[in-house]
């Protein structure tokens, strides 16, 4: 399973990023948004710490959306989806494979909406970077799990973004929250309750890579 | 009790309870010194929350055994469970916020049990869009099925949560007897079972009603449209 699990991540990284507009429009969207909240702010202003942080992890997620879309749109050409249903190895690579994927994908993403973020709000690292960094890891992860899983929801659908979104962004509110207040401290804002919020974004991701492995064989079939 | 009656009985009785409880809640139950008055939404602010997180658990229980089984009417079960629960739930969030007003001087406050209420609320709105959507019925069920366990993994989230955060919601039914009288308590049981009554009324309604159309539809497609026109005088 794992071969086939490196083998899919390596056949979407390919082909997006060497193929077409790659990370272009999601990265474009992440920065508009950026961009859009930084207009709320009067001459002299700065958003404060934990509405950047907000802003940031608003950014991620609708690139993430973007992503999975993508990265499930690549089998819908040519219907190649049948190929990948037909390969003799647990489906639940497809689902593992296209998750790494998307969560390098979104990494990359995050390196340019950080520093926009930081930038466009005026905000500084002033806080510990160590839990940042870790629920940055975790809450991806989460994100990607469940991404990887509902992506599969929208095949052959063609208001997919649109109806991914709206399943997807309620589900990931506790991962959000969480992303947003322990980000919001490092830059700045007032402390408290980081391992809390840590291990809540842990069970997340406990909880939906486990759903993923047990459910995703039921939505990845080869129905139009 | 044939399964018949049921229909018919329980619209019945849990009119007849809730119309019951109207008494324990202005009478029986006494006036709370604070708030006065409207302290009252509690008695159905309360059981619409409760029976609305009973609807989303019915759609989880419905959801795997579609998916195990692949049963119609399970997935029928679900829809009408739904759309009963949004119901609920949007009720309770509305009178939530009556409520709110009144006690803590807000229409609405991001307190992490009302916030996650709203999250759950547009979880299954999300849920009952894609059950409109135009899709095979047979990947629309498997689809919504999927969704529907996935979205109830969330609720053990929101009470993780809600402790996390400070939450401003008293405790009503606490290990030390929680903060209501006994005849607030009693009142409060009572409309929580009233309600049940009605939900489970609601609930039979429209899983009847949506037995009904699947049944036209396959009579529908096993004439067909030109069948049925032919038929006609």
């Amino acid at each position: 399973m794992l071969r086939m699990t490196l083998a899919v991540f390596r056949k979407d990284m390919t082909l997006t990023l060497l193929r077409g507009n790659g990370l272009a429009q999601a990265l474009l969207l992440g920065l508009l948004l950026v961009f859009v909240f930084s207009l709320s702010q009067g001459i002299g202003e700065n958003l404060s710490p934990r509405n950047a942080a907000a802003v940031f992890w608003l950014s991620s997620a609708f690139c993430q959306v973007l992503i999975f879309n993508q990265l499930y749109a690549l089998e819908e050409v040519n219907n190649s989806r049948l190929g990948l249903l037909l390969v003799p190895q647990p489906l639940q690579a497809v689902w593992l494979g296209k998750a790494l994927a998307g969560f390098v994908l979104l990494l990359l993403a995050q390196c340019v909406f950080a520093p926009a973020t930081i930038v466009f709000l005026g905000q500084s690292l002033s806080g510990h970077p160590g839990p940042a960094a870790s629920i940055l890891l975790l809450t991806d992860a989460g994100m990607c799990a469940l991404g990887s899983l509902l992506g599969a929801l929208a095949q052959s659908q063609t208001a997919r973004e649109s109806l991914l979104g709206v399943v997807l962004f309620p589900l990931l509110t506790p991962l959000l929250l969480a992303g947003t207040g322990v980000c919001a401290q490092a830059l700045g804002g007032a402390s408290g309750e980081a391992d809390a919020w840590i291990g809540v974004a842990a069970a997340f991701d406990a909880i939906f890579l486990a759903a993923g492995l047990l459910l995703f064989s039921f939505l990845y079939t080869g129905d139009e | 009790m044939p399964k018949s009656f049921l229909p018919l009985v329980l619209p019945l009785l849990g009119g007849t309870a809730l119309a019951g409880c109207q008494w324990l809640i202005y009478v029986y139950a006494p006036t709370e010194a604070s708030m006065g008055l409207i302290q009252k939404i509690f008695y159905l602010h309360l059981p619409l929350a409760w029976w609305a997180l009973v609807s989303f658990f019915l759609v989880f229980l419905g959801s795997v055994v579609y998916l195990f089984r692949r049963s119609p009417g399970a997935d029928r079960l679900c829809a009408a469970a739904a759309e009963t629960g949004v119901l609920l739930s949007g009720l309770a969030l509305v009178t939530g916020m009556l409520w709110a007003r009144k006690s803590w001087g807000v229409w609405w406050t991001w307190d992490p049990r009302l916030t996650t209420t709203l999250v759950m609320w547009f979880i299954y709105a999300g849920y009952l869009i894609l059950r409109g959507l135009n899709m095979p019925p047979q990947r629309k069920s498997l689809v919504c099925a999927v969704l529907g366990v996935v979205a109830f993994l969330d609720v053990p989230l929101v009470f993780v949560s809600a402790r996390i955060w400070r939450s401003i919601h008293p405790a009503v039914f606490g290990a030390q007897g929680g903060g209501l009288e006994p005849e607030m308590r009693l009142a409060a049981m009572a409309c929580v079972i009233a309600l049940g009554f009605f939900w489970a009324a609601l609930i039979g309604l429209r899983k009847g009603q949506l037995d009904l159309r699947a049944r036209m539809d396959t009579l529908w497609a096993g004439n067909g449209p030109s069948a049925a026109g032919r038929n006609r005088p």
